[in-house]
Parts: C-alpha cells; sequence; structure tokens
C-alpha cells in the first residue's frame, strides 16, 4: 500500500516538473469527455423546462429576440460605416490592414472539479481545426484561450486563472497593463500601475494584442477599485471581468490570421 | 453478496464523480462536499476487509484525471486519508453517527489541506475558504448521506 503513495508522488513530480504525461492526455480526454457531459445534468431540467413551455411563451420570447436582432442590427450597419472609415483612415496612413476575425460557436461541456483551477471543455476540438492559442470569447467579452487540443473537445484556460495574465490597455487613453488572475471568478487584478498612471475606477479594458496570443480590441473587463498599497510603488487594481466566465454555457472561437503581422504563436 | 457489493460501491463512486464535477454556479462552488471522499470513507467504514488504502487511491486517480492536472494529487490525499481512517478503524467500530460526522470533518479538512498544499507547486494560490467550508458542509452532509446508503444497500 506504501508502494501506492510513493506511485502518485512520483507521478505528481513527473507531471509537475516534467512533460512526460502529456501523450496520456488525449486517451484520458476521451475518457472523461462522455461523463463530463452527463455531469452537466442540472441543465437537463432547463432543457425539460423549455421542452414543456407553451407556445404562448416561446412566441413571446420569439418576438423579444426579434426586437433584440433588429436593435443589433442597426448598430452594426454604424459599425460597417465606422470600420470602412476606420479602414480609409488607415490606408492614408499606410498602417496595416485591419484583421478580419472568423468564429465559431462552441459549447460547454465541462468545466474543472477544483475552484482553484479555472479550466473549462468545450466541444470543439481538431475535427474543427482549433489550434493551442485561439482566444474564446463569450457575448459579452474575453473568456480565455485554448491550451489543450483533444479529438472532438478542447481545454480552455479562463483569463481568471491565477496562472494567466494578459496584456490589456485602457480604451479610454490607450494606457497599457497586464491584468492578472486572481483565482475568483469575479476579480482580475491588474499589474504594475504606477500613482501617476491616468486611470479611473469605470475604465473599460480591452485586449492590446500585443502579446500576439490574443486579438486586439475585445472588452476584458471594468476597473471597479483602486486602492494605494502601503510600502508598494504600484496601485492595487481591481477589475470585474466582462465575460461571464462562470455562467456562459455558449462560447465564441475566434480564428485569427496572426501569420498576417509576420509572426508565428509563441509557444510556452 | 460479495460481487452485489462492488457493484454498489462502484455505482456509489460514479455518482459522488458526477456530483463532484459537476459545475456549481458561483461562490458555491466553494461549500461543495467532497461527495467522493465521502462515498470512499463510506465504504471504508461499512466494510474494511474489502476495502482499503487500494480502493482510495484508485478513487483519487480518477478524480486526477478528471480534474487533468496536477496528476496522482488526490491520489496521494485519498490515500492518506484512508491511511488515517485504518489507522483508527478499531475505535471507529463504536462510533455513533453524529461522532463520525465530527471525523468525517476532520478527514475533509485534511484532505483539503494536503490537497491545496500539493497544488502550491503548480500555482501560487492559497484559499482558506477552500480548506473550510467543504470540511463543514460535508459533515453536515454526511448523516444524511450514510443513512439513506444503508437503507438502500440493506434491501
Amino acid at each position: 500500500m506504501l508502494i501506492l503513495f510513493f506511485v502518485a508522488c512520483l507521478l505528481l513530480l513527473i507531471d509537475t516538473t516534467t512533460q512526460w504525461l502529456k501523450p496520456l492526455q488525449p486517451f484520458f480526454s476521451s475518457a472523461t469527455v462522455p461523463i463530463f457531459s452527463l455531469s452537466l445534468f442540472p441543465n437537463w431540467a432547463d432543457e425539460l423546462v423549455e421542452e414543456f413551455s407553451s407556445t404562448a411563451s416561446i412566441k413571446e420570447e420569439n418576438k423579444l429576440k426579434n426586437i433584440e436582432l433588429l436593435i443589433l442590427k442597426g448598430r452594426l450597419q454604424k459599425m460597417a460605416e465606422l470600420s470602412s472609415e476606420n479602414l480609409r483612415l488607415r490606408n492614408l496612413l499606410h498602417a496595416s490592414e485591419l484583421l478580419q476575425h472568423n468564429v465559431l460557436v462552441a459549447e460547454l461541456i465541462g468545466a474543472s472539479p477544483d475552484p482553484l483551477t479555472h479550466t473549462i471543455l468545450i466541444n470543439r476540438g481538431k475535427d474543427y481545426e482549433i489550434s493551442r492559442g485561439q482566444a474564446v470569447l463569450d457575448s459579452e467579452g474575453l473568456m480565455g484561450q485554448v491550451i489543450e487540443v483533444y479529438g472532438n473537445s478542447s481545454k480552455v484556460l479562463l483569463i481568471s486563472d491565477s496562472a494567466h495574465a494578459l496584456p490589456v490597455q485602457v480604451s479610454r487613453n490607450g494606457m497599457r497593463s497586464i491584468a492578472e488572475g486572481s483565482g475568483s471568478y469575479k476579480k482580475l487584478t491588474l499589474r504594475y500601475v504606477t500613482p501617476a498612471s491616468d486611470i479611473t475606477v469605470g475604465d473599460l479594458l480591452v485586449s492590446s494584442g500585443l502579446g500576439k496570443r490574443y486579438p486586439a480590441g475585445y472588452p476584458v473587463g471594468v476597473i471597479t477599485s483602486i486602492d494605494s498599497l502601503k510600502g508598494s510603488p504600484y496601485l492595487d487594481v481591481n477589475v470585474k471581468p466582462s465575460a461571464l466566465l462562470d455562467r456562459s454555457r455558449y462560447v465564441l472561437l475566434v480564428s485569427q490570421s496572426v501569420e498576417k503581422f509576420g509572426a508565428g504563436q509563441d509557444e510556452k | 453478496m460479495r460481487n452485489n457489493g462492488y457493484l454498489y460501491s462502484s455505482i456509489s463512486l460514479f455518482v459522488g464523480l458526477l456530483l463532484q464535477i459537476t459545475p456549481i454556479i458561483g461562490p458555491l462552488v466553494y461549500w461543495r462536499p467532497q461527495f467522493l471522499l465521502m462515498f470512499v470513507i463510506y465504504w471504508l467504514l461499512r466494510s474494511p476487509s474489502q476495502y482499503g488504502i487500494g480502493f482510495a487511491w484508485l478513487s483519487g486517480m480518477i478524480l486526477d484525471i478528471f480534474a487533468g492536472e496536477m496528476l496522482g494529487r488526490y491520489a496521494i490525499a485519498f490515500s492518506f486519508c484512508a491511511y488515517i481512517l485504518i489507522l483508527l478503524s478499531k475505535r471507529l467500530q463504536h462510533f455513533g453517527i453524529k461522532h463520525q460526522a465530527f471525523l468525517i470533518l476532520f478527514i475533509v479538512f485534511l484532505n483539503q489541506l494536503l490537497t491545496i498544499s500539493i497544488s502550491l507547486l503548480y500555482r501560487a494560490s492559497w484559499d482558506t475558504t477552500l480548506m473550510i467550508a467543504p470540511a463543514i458542509t460535508s459533515a453536515f452532509l454526511w448523516p444524511i448521506l450514510s443513512i439513506s446508503l444503508n437503507k438502500m444497500i440493506k434491501k
């Protein structure tokens, strides 16, 4: 029995310090994915309710959705005009072309059982040509990035994981910073913000695209508090993520043509 | 009967695993009882001759595969908890359900302490709520779980 204990210790050491156990991951994922999808059983209740809800309520919902769609389409017209204007101005400046981002919808099929590990599993993998490092969005903002791709599923590391950080900028003035995950779904922290910086509560942060991992310009979060810590040369800035990190069931995978900039993806 | 026992234990482990990995929205996730560990403890207390450290190790390993990082973390914690249980097993036979609940509080706390300490190897996040909260909920849930499982399996 003591041997088993040592085997576990050895496995742990190998897994945390080397990459030797990586080849086992696809095998594990194919075994775990069906059970992960079973584990979403609380959602079945919602689906059942939908199944039995009356036609009247569905019609009502449909009407609301149509109105929402109309409003969004109206905004999109404005956007089209703005983006063509932007393109013209960029051409005048001889700047590089705006990148086209293609999106793919994926559904969440599981989440990490450990509250300190913020990873989710989604139902798209190699079969949809997902690649490592691809950005994941929901309807409100940036969620995270793909860290492992399996046959028909992939694992996404959320921006709130304490092992994750991403380059951001304040959309108001373009000030750059780094938003680090805190291990809580409700909070990110900004690193190395000096007291002299032009930053206020309520500022929107967008991805700056500097790490070449995330596309630029997607909302990351809103600054909720700024405190000065005694003895620290930097401010303690808390950010509330825009994306509904622990609630979204459908996510968007962004495939961007990074190659246009002549740079490959930076592997860790 | 013996085969039936294994059937029941594997079904209960499966249920425990499902409850352990199902996504919980909001801060309630910190209070999720350690279902899988509770089922393991149940079988260890029920028939110590059939289920031992190996059983706990295997269940921990399965949970590790689902957690997807730091393979062996739950296996270490679960087998250590099982070891403590077996050390105490002579005394435990005289324990009533309330005393068992206290034992669960202690064992789950130990499990949380071990898993969170081990995770420091990989990430620098320490969470005190996560050490205490699951132990409390597990202890409160234990009498319900234990009595209902006893009833179900005696049939």
